[in-house]
């Protein structure tokens, strides 16, 4: 946020809270200094608890592997996962070096995001503002909606081939209804006093949807970005499952053919870490454009 | 924040003309969702004089706030005409501004820009904008808070900013939809105040609805008394107690003040009873 720390408020701007003016600048240092190690002291158990649940299951799992109480043939051990990545980063995939097969997903799950997210925020803003449209084609949105997307891999891959436009198409479509629904949703929720209120001072249409639709619909848009992106990578790997040349969806199959477990965990964890980096690139950017939103503290955000 | 905007230079902007409102005949009826009509306004005649502030007063559900739209060309009549500075009011005019109960302001803009949007939706330059809006803020004091966004301001401030952002349009009617409802009684009356003051300063026609009779007396010119639905104008009293009133707070214990409050409530009780009888009666179920 973009704030005149001079301003009489700014000491309660911070914390998002209304505080008249006069009490803004009040408040002893000693309790907010307690308050504040308390602060500390939760987070340094939080971050405690954290690193022990993960030396619990991978310990866990490495140690019930090892004793062979549990299978590591089918169930794979993190030790052989370790080992597998390394293998890959070394030597190199049987298609070639991993980092081309993980920037292949990525461009395919990337490429997918931004038509999808493109279309359906469109098409959702135009189908918001037009009823009539929305009219005539809600029962066809429908329809598609309501059928398991993932089958539509097989259409385009027939369509397509088993190049990375096929990918890019499933993911696009797979992320379009996710955004679509959230952006058409958006408009439809936006306060009539707004939109009356901007009538009346004068605005046009196109004002209309600049000012006040677009900015009050873009945090349901947001919102489903970060769904919608998981599904782009869904997307790309499951287009690579079902026929490829290239990619981390391939890998995993083959992985899958050959009965190696730690491939395909190995795989996973890729795809995890994309998935956390996207997911935490799409909250920065949600935190700049959403500034103005008062900030809440709720439990959800922790998650 | 008590302060009023006695002593504070005059706004530097001159006013549009204020024009009349002329309602004839103005009925609006609605089609229920389970299919029956429904008449919220019968009937209703109504002239306000260019630069004179009109309260409309009446129990909930009256209609009063269907007539605002309607003179705000949000809305049409079912019947009769609506006439604004001598011509019929079809679609949004420029030289409307109206203030809403509930708050309008884009929380995503900040402060000024939310003033600024007026003048900025009618293509005036974006440095002549911001300037103007800057100078309105100041009008309403809030100087020091163009960079805020609304959610950081008290009900009272936000209140301000609508203020500004309708006077801003020079408009030469103001319709006010209960504006201060949602305030607690203190920031109420001083908003009353700041209103009034700034009122006497630009000079535009005000309707202004509201279901509360001592805040429609302390400001208006003329009281129109609404009955209970379908509404209609039950009555019209002119308040003559001498401008510059002075606070709110204050006129309400003047004898004159008072006289009109009697007169005027005893022609209103009736119609907020029956408002009131009819609600209760609607929960069991039964239609007037």
């Amino acid at each position: 946020m973009t704030l005149d720390p001079t301003a009489p408020a700014a000491a309660a701007l911070r914390t998002g809270q209304h505080v008249p003016p006069d009490e803004a600048a009040s408040g002893s240092s000693s309790g907010t200094a307690q308050v504040r190690l308390r602060a500390r002291r939760r987070r340094l158990l939080i971050y405690a608890a954290q690193a022990a649940t993960f030396v619990v299951i991978f310990g866990g799992w490495q140690l019930f592997t090892s004793l062979k109480i549990v299978d590591p043939f089918f169930f794979g051990q993190p030790s052989g996962i370790v080992r597998t990545l390394w293998n890959w980063v070394q030597h190199g995939t049987a298609y070639g070096s991993v980092w081309s097969q993980i920037w292949v997903t990525m461009e395919e799950a990337l490429l997918g995001f931004v038509f999808g997210v493109a279309g359906g925020v469109v098409f959702g803003i135009l189908l918001g503002q037009v009823h009539f449209l929305a009219d005539v084609l809600g029962p066809y949105i429908k329809a598609v909606n309501a059928l398991p997307r993932i089958v539509l891999g097989s259409i385009f891959l027939i369509f397509l081939g088993l190049g990375m436009t096929s990918k890019v198409v499933l993911a696009a479509v797979l992320v379009f209804f996710v955004v679509f629904f959230n952006a058409f949703q958006g408009v439809r929720e936006v306060d009539k006093n707004f939109i009356a209120n901007a009538r009346i001072l004068g605005a046009s249409r196109l004002q209309v949807v600049r000012n006040v639709v677009i900015p009050s619909a873009l945090t349901w848009i947001i919102a489903s970005l970060h769904v919608a992106f998981g599904f782009a990578v869904i997307g790309a790997i499951v287009g690579e499952f079902l026929g490829a040349q290239k990619g981390l969806g391939l890998i995993i199959s083959t992985a899958q053919n050959n009965f190696d477990a730690d491939g395909v965990f190995a795989a996973m964890l890729i795809i995890g870490v994309i998935a956390l980096t996207a997911e935490w690139l799409i909250g920065l950017m949600e935190r700049r454009l959403l500034a103005w939103r008062p900030q809440v503290q709720t439990e959800a955000q922790g998650i | 924040m008590a302060s009023t905007f006695t002593g504070r230079r005059r706004a530097v902007h001159k006013p549009r003309d204020a024009a009349q409102i002329e309602l004839r005949g103005v009925s609006k009826r609605f089609v229920t969702p389970s299919g029956t009509l429904f008449t919220a306004l019968r009937d209703i005649d109504l002239a306000i004089d260019p630069g004179k502030f009109c309260a409309v007063v009446g129990p909930t559900g009256c209609g009063k706030s269907t007539t605002l739209t309607m003179v705000a060309g949000l809305d049409r009549p079912s019947e009769g005409t609506v006439r604004v500075a001598d011509s019929q009011v079809n679609g949004i005019a420029r030289g409307t501004s109206f203030m809403f109960q509930t708050d309008a302001l884009l929380p995503w803009k900040t402060v000024i820009a939310n003033v600024a949007m007026g003048p900025l939706f009618r293509g005036v330059p974006r440095k002549t904008a911001l300037t103007d809006a800057r100078e309105w803020l100041r009008v309403v004091g809030l100087a020091g808070f163009e960079n805020h966004h609304p959610h950081q301001l008290s009900g009272g401030m936000r209140k301000r900013v609508s203020l500004a952002a309708a006077l801003i349009n020079e408009p030469s009617i103001l319709l006010m939809d209960e504006p201060f409802g949602a305030l607690d009684v203190q920031t109420r009356a001083i908003m009353s105040n700041e209103l009034l003051t700034l009122w006497d300063q630009t000079r535009p026609s005000v309707l202004f609805v509201t279901h509360d009779l001592e805040e429609a007396i302390a400001l208006a010119d003329r009281v129109v008394v609404m009955t209970a639905g379908p509404g209609t104008v039950k009555a019209v009293y002119d308040i003559d107690l001498p401008r510059p009133r002075g606070a709110v707070q204050e006129i309400r214990f003047d004898k004159r003040f008072l006289e009109l409050h009697h007169e005027i409530w005893a022609s209103l009780r009736d119609e907020v009873e029956r408002a009131y009888l009819r609600t209760t009666t609607a929960q069991g179920g039964e239609r007037p």
